[in-house]
C-alpha cells in the first residue's frame, strides 16, 4: 500500500469537486496472537487491519466516508460517498477541520519493539505449564494467551498538518481453573512483557491467577444489609471506566450526564484527584494529538474533588465556548469523532491496604465485579452489580464470599469515599484508552446476599 | 438515506410528544447486508446474504432534579419493512414511557423474593443463566457446568429451551452458519432434560458428536466458535394472569437488560430496565436499579411457572467469535426465589 500514491488520488478528486477542507485518517493495526488449552498450542492468530476514513466539509457540512480496501479507484468512490454523506446530514458543522498551529509534546512513550511469533508462541506454552505447576488444583479448561499488538496512525488534513504516531503493546493472559473438594473457581490475570522481563511475567501472572482462583474456593453468602467496603482498585477503574462518559461534554449536552452545571463544584470526597494523562508514566500506549490532531496534554479533571473541566473534543468545546481538551476520539478508523479520556485515573491516596482494611473495620472487600455493561447506568450514576469478595472482621481480611450484589450512585460514592489506598492498579489499554485507580474505602454501601 | 433520517426523526419526534419531561431522544437505525463465502478443503464452496435492520431510540425524562431513561430497540433479520411492523411511533413511544416510568420509580429494595419475568427480551435469563452453558466452546473444553448432562433433568419439567436459527425473518437467523452447515432446530432442554449443545466444527471434534449449525462470528477477522442463534424458552402450561396472582410479594421485571454469566460456575447476573413491585397478587409501583443474580443450574430448577405469550427480543451476543444478533425469547416466567439486588 503506498500511503502517499492514495492521498495524491483523494486530493486530485477532492479538488476536481471544488472541495478545500477535508482529512484523512488512516490507521493499521497489527496483531498476532498463540493461546493455549491445557498447556498445548489450540489457537494461533494473525490479522493485518485497518484502513482509511475521509472527512470533508461540503456546503458548511460535515461527511464521512471510510474503507478498507486501498486502491485508487475506491479512493475516488470514497470521496463520493463522503460528500452524499455531507449533503445528507441535517446539522451544519460549526468547527470545521482542525488547523493547527499548537505546539505538541515530546513522545515520552517508549518505543513498541513486537515480539516474534516464536516469542509469543514459547511465552503463551511456558504460561500455560506454570499456571499448571503452581498447583496439583489446577484443572483442565486452563489456558494462556500471548499477544501482540501494534498501532499506527497517521492524520493528514488540508491545513498542511501531518502527524504519524506508532506504538503498540505485549501481553499476556493466564486463566486458570482450579477444583477443590469438588468445587471449580477460575480467574486470570493479565500483564505486559517484553522479551527481557519475560520469565518473571509469566511466574507473576500464574501466581495472580492461580492463587485468586484458589482463594475463592469454598467462598459462603453475605446476609443483606449495608456494609463498609473497599473495593479494589482494578474493580475500581472499572466502576471509573464505565462512569467516565459522564464527564464527557457531548454527555452533558446531551442531557446525559449527572454532571452538568457542577463545574466548579464538589463532585467528589476532598481526597480524591482524577487526572487524564495521555503519556502517563508506564504506559505503552499514548498518543501526543487526539483523533482531530490537536496536541494533547496532562490534565487534572476533579481536582481535590472538585470538577474543573468537562472532557471536550473541538465540536463540544465551541458548543460550550471552552477551548478542547484534546479528548476527540475514533472508536475505530471509520466511526465518528466522540470523546474519550486517554489515561483517565483516580490518584492514590495515602493508605497501605492494611490500612485500608483497618479503618473500614468489619464490612466487606470486594475484588470482582461483574456485568458492568448492564447492571450500571452512566446517565444517572446508579449501579447495582453481581460482586465476589472477602470479609473484613476487625481490620482483618476473611473468609472468601460470593453471589451479592453491591448498589449504588457512583457520583454518591465519588463523594463519600474516605480513604485511597496508595498504590494505582492501572489496566492495560483497549484501543487507546486506560483506567486505574487505588483501592478504596466507601462506608455504608448496600449488600443484597442471602 | 433521507428515508431512513426520516424514520429516525419521527421515532424521536414521538418520544419527545410522548410527555413534556423527555427532555432527549437519541435514536439510531443499523441496515447491514453482510455477505459470506466461504470454501474449505471438504470441497465446500457455499455462500449467503444476511440483511438486517434495527432501530433504536434512547429517551431521557427529567423533572428539574432527577434524571431517568428508557429504550427501545426492536429489530429483524429484514429490510426497511420492519419499521412497519415496529413503527417509529411504537418504538418513540416505548422509550418514553419507559423512562417517565422510571422517573417516579424509588429505589428497589434487596433480598430475595419470587419474581416474574416478561416475555421477549425477559428471554436473556436463559440467555446468560444457560444458553453460554450449553455452548461447545465451555463444554468442549470441560469449562461448563453442563458438561456431561445429556439425558438429565437440569430444569423445572415446565422448561423447554430450543436455539432456532431456521426462523424466517427473525433478528438471528442465518441459512448456513459460518463453517457452512445449514442451521437448524435444537431442542436444548425438553420437559427439564438436558437434550443437545450447540457444537461448532472443532467443538464436534472435540466432543464427538455431530455439528449442530451454531458456528458463527462477526467478521472473518474472528476464528468461528459454537454460538447462539435465535434461543428462546418456548410456551408453558400456565396462564399469564395465574402466574402475577400466585405472587404475594416479589418482583414483576416487566423489561430487562443486558447481563453476564461465567460458564464455568453458572453464576449470572443481569439488570431490570423496568420493574415493579407486585403484593397480594397485583402488580403495584414501579421500582428502578435491580439486578437478579444467581447461578444457572438453581434458577432452572426454580423456573415453577410458565406462560403463554411466547415473544422475542434483540441482542448482540458478544463472545470470543465477536459480536453477533441473537435473539433472545420467553413467554412470561415465574422464579421461585431469586437475589434482587438493589438497596
Amino acid at each position: 500500500m503506498n500511503f502517499e500514491l492514495l492521498k495524491d488520488t483523494l486530493v486530485s478528486a477532492l479538488s476536481q469537486k471544488g472541495i478545500d477542507e477535508y482529512e484523512i485518517y488512516y490507521t493499521s493495526d497489527s496483531d498476532n496472537s498463540v493461546g493455549t488449552l491445557n498447556k498445548e498450542v489450540n489457537t494461533f492468530s494473525s490479522s493485518e487491519s485497518g484502513g482509511l476514513c475521509l472527512r470533508l466539509v461540503r456546503d458548511g457540512k460535515m461527511g464521512y466516508a471510510s474503507t478498507e480496501l486501498m486502491t485508487e479507484g475506491e479512493m475516488r468512490e470514497l470521496v463520493e460517498r463522503a460528500e452524499q454523506n455531507a449533503l445528507a446530514t441535517e446539522k451544519p458543522n460549526t468547527v470545521g477541520i482542525y488547523g493547527g498551529g499548537e505546539a505538541y509534546e515530546e513522545n515520552r512513550i517508549p518505543e513498541f519493539i513486537p515480539v516474534s511469533t516464536a516469542t509469543l508462541r514459547a511465552a503463551a506454552i511456558k504460561s500455560g505449564e506454570r499456571l499448571f505447576a503452581k498447583s496439583e488444583k489446577v484443572q483442565l479448561g486452563t489456558e494462556s494467551q500471548a499477544v501482540s499488538s501494534g498501532f499506527d496512525i497517521r492524520i493528514v488534513n488540508s491545513h498542511g498538518l501531518d502527524l504519524v504516531c506508532s506504538c503498540g503493546i505485549n501481553a499476556l493472559v493466564g486463566s486458570a481453573v482450579v477444583m477443590d473438594n469438588g468445587e471449580m473457581q477460575a480467574d486470570y490475570a493479565l500483564k505486559e512483557f517484553s522479551e527481557d522481563n519475560l520469565d518473571g511475567v509469566i511466574d507473576a501472572l500464574a501466581t495472580e491467577a492461580v492463587d485468586d482462583a484458589l482463594a475463592k474456593i469454598g467462598a459462603g453468602l453475605v446476609p443483606s444489609g449495608k456494609y463498609n467496603i473497599v473495593i479494589s482498585g482494578k474493580q475500581m477503574r472499572s466502576l471509573l471506566s464505565v462512569f467516565s462518559s459522564a464527564f464527557s461534554a457531548k454527555a452533558v449536552i446531551d442531557g446525559m450526564s449527572p454532571l452538568v452545571g457542577k463545574i466548579g463544584e464538589a463532585v467528589a470526597s476532598d481526597i480524591v484527584t482524577i487526572t487524564d494523562d495521555p503519556q502517563r508514566e508506564g504506559s505503552s500506549i499514548g498518543l501526543t494529538f487526539d483523533a482531530e490532531g490537536v496536541p494533547t496534554h496532562r490534565r487534572e479533571v476533579v481536582a481535590s474533588g472538585v470538577l474543573n473541566t468537562f472532557l471536550h473534543n473541538r465540536e463540544t468545546a465551541k458548543q460550550m465556548g471552552t477551548k478542547t481538551t484534546a479528548n476527540a476520539s475514533k472508536a475505530s478508523y471509520s466511526s465518528p469523532i466522540g470523546v474519550r479520556p486517554h489515561s483517565f485515573c483516580i490518584e492514590a491516596g495515602d493508605k497501605t491496604r492494611e490500612e485500608l482494611l483497618g479503618l473500614a473495620g468489619d464490612g466487606i472487600y470486594v475484588t470482582e465485579i461483574k456485568g458492568l455493561h448492564a447492571g450500571a447506568n452512566p446517565i444517572t450514576g446508579d449501579f447495582s452489580l453481581e460482586s465476589a469478595g472477602f470479609m473484613i472482621r476487625g481490620g482483618r481480611l476473611c473468609e472468601a464470599v460470593k453471589s451479592f450484589t453491591v448498589a449504588g450512585n457512583f457520583f454518591e460514592l465519588l463523594k463519600s469515599i474516605s480513604a485511597l489506598g496508595n498504590v494505582i492498579e492501572r489496566g492495560v489499554q483497549t484501543g487507546f484508552t486506560a483506567f486505574g485507580s487505588p483501592d478504596a474505602l466507601v462506608p455504608d454501601l448496600s449488600v443484597a446476599g442471602k | 438515506m433521507n428515508f431512513k433520517c426520516e424514520l429516525v426523526r419521527s421515532a424521536c419526534d414521538a418520544a419527545y410528544g410522548y410527555s413534556d419531561k423527555i427532555v432527549q431522544a437519541a435514536g439510531n437505525l443499523i441496515t447491514v447486508d453482510h455477505t459470506i463465502q466461504i470454501a474449505n478443503t471438504e470441497g465446500l464452496f457455499t455462500s449467503d446474504r444476511h440483511v438486517r435492520s434495527r432501530m433504536a431510540v434512547n429517551a431521557i425524562a427529567s423533572n428539574g432534579t432527577e434524571t431517568q431513561s428508557g429504550s427501545c430497540s426492536p429489530g429483524r433479520g429484514m429490510g426497511l419493512e420492519v419499521f412497519e411492523m415496529f413503527t417509529p411511533d411504537y418504538i418513540g413511544n416505548e422509550a418514553a414511557r419507559q423512562a417517565i416510568v422510571n422517573l417516579g420509580a424509588s429505589y428497589c429494595p434487596a433480598g430475595q423474593m419470587p419474581v416474574a419475568i416478561e416475555s421477549g427480551f425477559g428471554g436473556v435469563i436463559f440467555h446468560e443463566a444457560c444458553g453460554h452453558s450449553l455452548e461447545a466452546t465451555s463444554v468442549g473444553t470441560g469449562c461448563s457446568q453442563m458438561c456431561g448432562k445429556l439425558g438429565q433433568k437440569i430444569a423445572n419439567e415446565k422448561v423447554t429451551a430450543i436455539d432456532d436459527g431456521t426462523i424466517a425473518g427473525a433478528w438471528g437467523s442465518v441459512n448456513i452458519d459460518d463453517e457452512g452447515n445449514p442451521t437448524q432446530r435444537n431442542v436444548l432442554i425438553e420437559n427439564g432434560i438436558l437434550k443437545s449443545y450447540m457444537i461448532d466444527r472443532l467443538g464436534s471434534r472435540r466432543m464427538g458428536m455431530p455439528m449442530t449449525g451454531n458456528s458463527r462470528r462477526e467478521s472473518y477477522r474472528y476464528e468461528p466458535t459454537s454460538r447462539m442463534t435465535n434461543t428462546f424458552i418456548d410456551n408453558g402450561p400456565d396462564k399469564n394472569e395465574d402466574i402475577i396472582a400466585s405472587m404475594e410479594y416479589g418482583l414483576y421485571a416487566r423489561s430487562m437488560g443486558g447481563g453476564s454469566v461465567n460458564p464455568l460456575t453458572g453464576a449470572f447476573n443481569f439488570s431490570v430496565n423496568e420493574g415493579y413491585i407486585v403484593r397480594n397478587g397485583k402488580i403495584c409501583e414501579a421500582v428502578r436499579g435491580a439486578a437478579l443474580i444467581g447461578t444457572g443450574s438453581e434458577i432452572l430448577q426454580d423456573i415453577d411457572m410458565v406462560g403463554q405469550n411466547l415473544a422475542t427480543g434483540q441482542g448482540m451476543c458478544g463472545s470470543s467469535s465477536g459480536s453477533v444478533p441473537t435473539d433472545v425469547g420467553q413467554p412470561l416466567i415465574r422464579v421461585s426465589k431469586i437475589t434482587v439486588g438493589g438497596r
